[in-house]
């Protein structure tokens, strides 16, 4: 079955039509080559295609075979404005992380993928335009704004939503899911100002049931026996009124590269709030609810050490307690998260890095399902060899308050210009209470391949 | 006229009295005639490399079993009284597309660089050490400390001798040995000593020899296609060879453009990210 949301599809068809119709036009066949010359100068296509096969090895299933076709499309449309296009093809020959057809209902209509059967999915992932009035820098449409200076461990990269279909095991790159979005960066003095503005109401796209990393462990236990009403997500549909806005002030002042950050936004994961009536029957009614954050960035060299640091203080987030005598479930608490990174560059070709990220909550309400303080580490070592056609790497992350990780050893080969293949294993360890540990039996080998255009 | 064997040593004896002397004091005023290494460095680092270009560097990499590898960038400098900054974008294969590096080398030896590289992959710009300038640069034969220096000397890094004149390529050059001031710098940069041709027309080097820190031979880098853009002399080909991994990499400039103004705000992270277009 073929389904197309209606804003992609139109994206689609203005794309190709509008072109072909104006050369369609012109009369003389001279005329047309040379116009169809001078566009085609104006056109830089580049892309990947990889194919990725995951194994589990505690039973040998397959967890994956991917397919995944990425053209990039940029077009210079005037000596002022560019206009870039990156659509996605995935195709998954096993149907393990995203069982069947799932209608990703955290996505915004406009930001839907279409479905050729259960396996194939096509997305449009970006669509912008660039241009520059005077000093100020615009990109507006589909894109991923980055903030933050911490790897894998998010405090203020949180402009853009995650897709969970593969836990945080796949690139950011590709997991990220990209927002329609103003982006207007104003040059004042040696700082820069940016603004962002988002109409689009996205939110996290976590697996669902039955999908390989479904998340299970940070929801409470239901009774047994009791009734359970599930209600529909209440999710922002206001266009302007509930749009995202953010603004960034960054600076390289003194040797320091600095930011300020504020996101007045949604949060990406729906708060469940829950009511116990007679029977008893619990209702859940989970709803997106607003939130702001204020925080900043650093980062420095001194000689081989790098340092590098986010903090963030978010207002009003909500978090589930398993307490029945509490009305609704959930608890209202201010937060607190930081993340401080090493990279040390002394040896050849080698770089090691660590990481320390820690999230406090302001208030310590009982029943909370989760620690007031929680705190993970990572460490990442990574060699070069051979002029840098090798690329070995071990990434740790461990968290402190549930003695559960992962390993992810992975070794690269650049077997031609265009072409990468790599070999890797994610390991995780822990209960399955532990937001890593509830992957125990998820450990895989992975074999891939890129071939880039 | 026979001489007996006692008369010709006798002569022999004598020719080399009058001769040895004069050859030798030739020997002296030629090498006398040689300026020293300071004034040939000084005349390569005072040579006139344009207040800003920017420029189209390809870079070939190729194993020692023959494979080759394509870098396409294209790339800014730009001098800031005695501060120079520089900025390469990375056009091609695709698993590197848009990867960014930019350097601020400071006048002051002792305040370290300032290197950020742009990830695309992460999309993310990332402070990096500026101390590893002995490490290779990307892959290629050239180290950090090379690249930036682009033929140009350090002169808080090493002393220079002149120590022969040699002809490379039909041109009559001076060599001038560089050795590491002392035993740190020496493992910094990864070289026991380098030994430079330097040609006095153009005051600009033809070939090196690098040796490593056990002073075994190391790298050959050659010059060559050196000629004049708007009216200052450029090398438009570098091939750097690897007699330890028998890698080598072979940099060629094109599209070399010293008369554009180039803007300050090529410079910046924000530029870093945005990247360029395809040129």
């Amino acid at each position: 079955m073929l389904r197309f949301s209606r804003w992609p599809l139109s994206v689609w068809l203005v794309l190709l039509l509008v072109p072909a119709s104006r050369v369609g036009a012109q009369d003389s066949e001279a005329v047309e080559q040379s116009r169809f010359e001078r566009w085609r100068e104006r056109v830089y296509t580049s892309g990947t295609v990889e194919l990725e096969w995951g194994v589990e090895t505690r039973d040998g299933h397959g967890q994956k075979f991917e397919l995944q076709i990425l053209p990039e499309i940029e077009v210079e449309l005037s000596s002022e404005i560019d206009l870039t296009l990156i659509p996605r093809l995935r195709a998954d020959g096993l149907d393990r992380l995203e069982p069947g057809s799932p209608s990703h209902p955290a996505l915004s209509e406009t930001s839907r993928h279409a479905h050729i059967g259960d396996r194939v999915e096509l997305e449009l992932r970006e669509l912008y335009i660039e241009t520059e009035l005077g000093d100020t820098y615009l990109t507006i449409g589909k894109q991923q704004v980055v903030w933050g200076k911490a790897d894998g461990l998010k405090v203020l990269d949180v402009i853009n939503p995650q897709d969970f279909r593969e836990f945080i095991l796949d690139d950011f790159e590709d997991s990220r899911i990209p927002l329609w979005t103003v982006n207007v960066e104003i040059p004042i003095g040696d700082l820069t100002l940016q603004l962002l503005w988002i109409p689009d109401q996205t939110y996290h796209n976590l697996a669902g049931p039955g999908a390989a990393y479904e998340i299970t462990s940070v929801f409470p236990a239901l009774p047994p026996g009791a009734t359970v009403i599930r209600n529909e997500i209440d999710r922002p549909r206001r266009v302007i009124g509930d749009s995202d806005i953010g603004a960034r002030l960054s600076a390289f002042w003194k040797g320091w590269d600095v930011t300020l950050n504020y996101f007045y936004f949604y949060e990406d994961i729906p708060v469940v709030f829950r009511t116990i009536s007679a029977g008893p029957t619990i209702t859940l009614s989970p709803k997106y609810k607003r939130s702001q954050l204020v925080g900043g960035t650093f980062s420095n060299a001194f000689g081989s050490l790098t340092l590098r640091g986010e903090l963030g203080y978010l207002f009003n987030r909500f978090h589930t307690v398993d307490d029945v005598t509490d009305l609704d479930g959930v608890v209202e608490t201010d937060e607190f998260a930081y993340v401080l990174g090493f990279d040390w560059f002394g040896f050849s070709d080698t770089l090691l890095s660590a990481q320390l990220f820690q999230n406090i909550l302001t208030a310590d309400p009982s029943g909370l399902l989760r620690d007031r303080v929680e705190t993970n580490v990572s460490f990442l070592a990574r060699r070069n060899f051979r002029n840098e056609t090798i690329v070995t790497e071990m990434l740790w992350v461990h968290n402190l308050n549930d003695g559960d990780g992962f390993l992810r050893p992975k070794v690269a080969y650049e077997l031609r210009d265009n072409v990468n293949v790599w070999c890797g294993l994610d390991l995780f360890y822990g209960t399955r209470n532990g937001l890593f540990g509830q992957f125990n039996e998820r450990d895989r080998v992975l074999i891939g391949v890129e071939w880039g255009f | 006229m026979k001489f007996s064997v006692r008369e010709r040593w006798v002569m022999f004896f004598l020719m080399g009295a009058i001769l040895i002397p004069g050859i030798s004091r030739l020997a002296q005023a030629d090498a006398s005639d040689w300026p020293t290494g300071d004034e040939i460095v000084a005349e390569v680092n005072a040579r006139d490399d344009g207040e800003y270009v920017t420029r189209k560097l390809t870079m070939e990499m190729i194993d020692r079993r023959g494979k080759k590898r394509v870098r396409e960038t294209f790339g800014y400098r730009r001098y800031y009284g005695e501060e120079k900054r520089t900025v390469i974008f990375f056009l091609s294969p695709s698993s590197i597309k848009d990867t960014g590096f930019l350097t601020y080398d400071y006048p002051d030896a002792d305040t370290d660089d300032d290197q950020w590289l742009y990830l695309p992959a992460a999309r993310k710009v990332r402070r990096i050490s500026s101390s590893d300038r002995g490490d290779y640069f990307l892959g290629t034969d050239l180290s950090y400390e090379d690249m930036k220096k682009e033929g140009k000397f350090s002169l808080e890094d090493y002393t220079h001798k002149t120590i022969g004149e040699e002809e490379v390529d039909g041109h009559r050059c001076y060599i001038v040995e560089g050795t590491p001031v002392d035993e740190a710098t020496m493992k910094e940069l990864g070289y026991g000593k380098v030994q430079t041709w330097i040609d006095p027309e153009i005051w600009m080097s033809r070939k090196s020899e690098f040796w490593d820190v056990r002073m075994n031979p190391l790298k050959t880098l050659r010059t060559t296609d050196i000629r004049q853009v708007d009216g200052i002399w450029t090398a438009h080909r570098l091939e750097v060879k690897n007699h330890k991994t028998g890698h080598s990499t072979i940099f060629t400039f094109a599209d070399v453009d010293y008369t554009t103004e180039v803007d300050d705000d090529v410079f910046t992270e924000r530029a870093l990210v945005r990247g360029v277009r395809g040129n």
